[in-house]
């Protein structure tokens, strides 16, 4: 085993305050650059908060939702209204299963499997029988755990277990602080961010576990700023990795 | 793209064009957009292009790279399942560039017709995740 370099590692009083343990790469390569280990550990937290009580969802609401991520891959009417020239060609809807309606089956499938082509008559259909907290937090929760198990799957790795919920109250809380700023959705009114950095700010609590996904997979905070940044992918590649991705899902945004 | 400060010349268009596999003026830019392309689109095979891409650039490197394809994954999904708008500034100083790459024919910009109302001071990039 070597150690990858090429990134700023970990000091000794980093790694004790933080105690997050090397990572173990393909063919035993031992990675513990800052950068990395940060991924990985949000990752691992992240997995297990996510099926935790949220803001609107139990966690046993939260982890069918992941379930149903899952199935909307083989699904049949997701599959066929992917092949549509529109979905709305293909008739039918997801049928409710234990944990969740049948408007919430519907949201986790359709953002799952077809985002580029929701419209505000669709979202507005789910949120009048969900209300618009639960209908976020659906899609927060369906975009975290895609996250989760692309990464798995493009490193490799065997898709990790649905964990067992965490029982506990939902946070039931709505912020002051949100209204309409042209979303579908309430969100943040505050006047200095950008629209991609409120998107789940109705639901904070899924929003915490969303944002640090987002910082330490891509943003990287204030290093976001610096064009030349010391990371192990350069930031033209890290652009190129991202500009490709998104262009492959059809995100305008 | 961070291209300019890099001393790069990105091919911004064939960066963007899902067919290409190839140079794009962004070292291991071929081996980054193919196992981009396999993991989104299963186009080729995973584990064979990772290979690749570590040999290109590094265990390190390519972990990273599995990171931004897989936030992309939900970054998407929140922006498209919330609806969010471009923002004003973006909106209008993105016209030609959406034009000559053909991000308008993009499923998503079918809810982006307009400029949200409202101040947004998008001026500075890290605001975009801020």
């Amino acid at each position: 085993m070597f150690r990858a370099t090429g990134a700023p590692l970990w000091t000794s009083a980093q790694r004790a305050s933080h105690s997050i343990a090397p990572v173990e790469g393909d063919r035993g390569v031992v990675i513990d650059s800052l950068a990395i280990t940060e991924i990985v550990d949000a990752q691992r937290t992240v997995g297990e908060e996510i099926v935790g009580p949220g803001d609107w969802l139990t966690g046993r609401e939260r982890v069918a939702a992941w379930r149903e991520v899952r199935s909307s891959r083989t699904d049949r009417l997701d599959q066929e209204r992917r092949q549509a020239l529109t979905p709305n060609a293909v008739s039918g809807r997801h049928e409710a299963t234990a944990e969740l309606s049948a408007a919430a089956t519907e949201v986790v499938h359709r953002v799952a499997s077809d985002p580029g082509r929701l419209t505000r008559a669709w979202a507005d259909e789910q949120i009048a029988e969900l209300d618009e907290e639960t209908y976020t937090e659906l899609v927060g929760v369906t975009a975290i755990v895609s996250v989760l198990d692309r990464f798995d799957g493009a490193m490799g790795r065997a898709e990790r277990r649905l964990p067992e919920p965490i029982h506990g109250e939902p946070a039931r809380v709505r912020p002051d602080d949100v209204g309409d700023v042209g979303a579908w959705v309430s969100q943040s009114t505050g006047p200095t961010k950008a629209n991609v950095s409120r998107t789940l700010s109705l639901v904070p609590q899924t929003n915490l576990l969303w944002r640090r996904l987002v910082d330490t997979h891509y943003s990287r905070g204030a290093e976001f700023m610096n064009l030349q940044w010391d990371f192990p992918l350069s930031r033209p590649q890290a652009e190129l990795v991202a500009a490709r991705s998104t262009a492959l899902n059809e995100c305008f945004y | 793209m961070s291209g300019d400060a890099n001393g790069l010349t990105v091919d911004l268009e064939a960066a963007l064009d899902r067919t290409h596999i190839g140079e794009v003026g962004v070292p291991a830019g071929p081996e980054l957009l193919a196992f981009t392309n396999a993991v989104e689109l299963g186009q080729g095979d995973i584990d064979t292009t990772r290979a690749a891409l570590a040999e290109a650039i590094g265990e390190e490197a390519t972990l990273e790279a599995a990171a931004i394809i897989a936030i992309f994954n939900g970054l998407v999904r929140v922006a498209d399942g919330t609806g969010i708008q471009l923002d004003g500034g973006v909106f209008t100083a993105s016209v030609d560039e959406r034009e000559q790459l053909d991000i308008n024919r993009f499923a998503g910009a079918a809810n982006s017709a307009g400029v949200v109302a409202g101040e947004r001071d998008t001026s500075a990039v890290a605001d975009l995740f801020g």
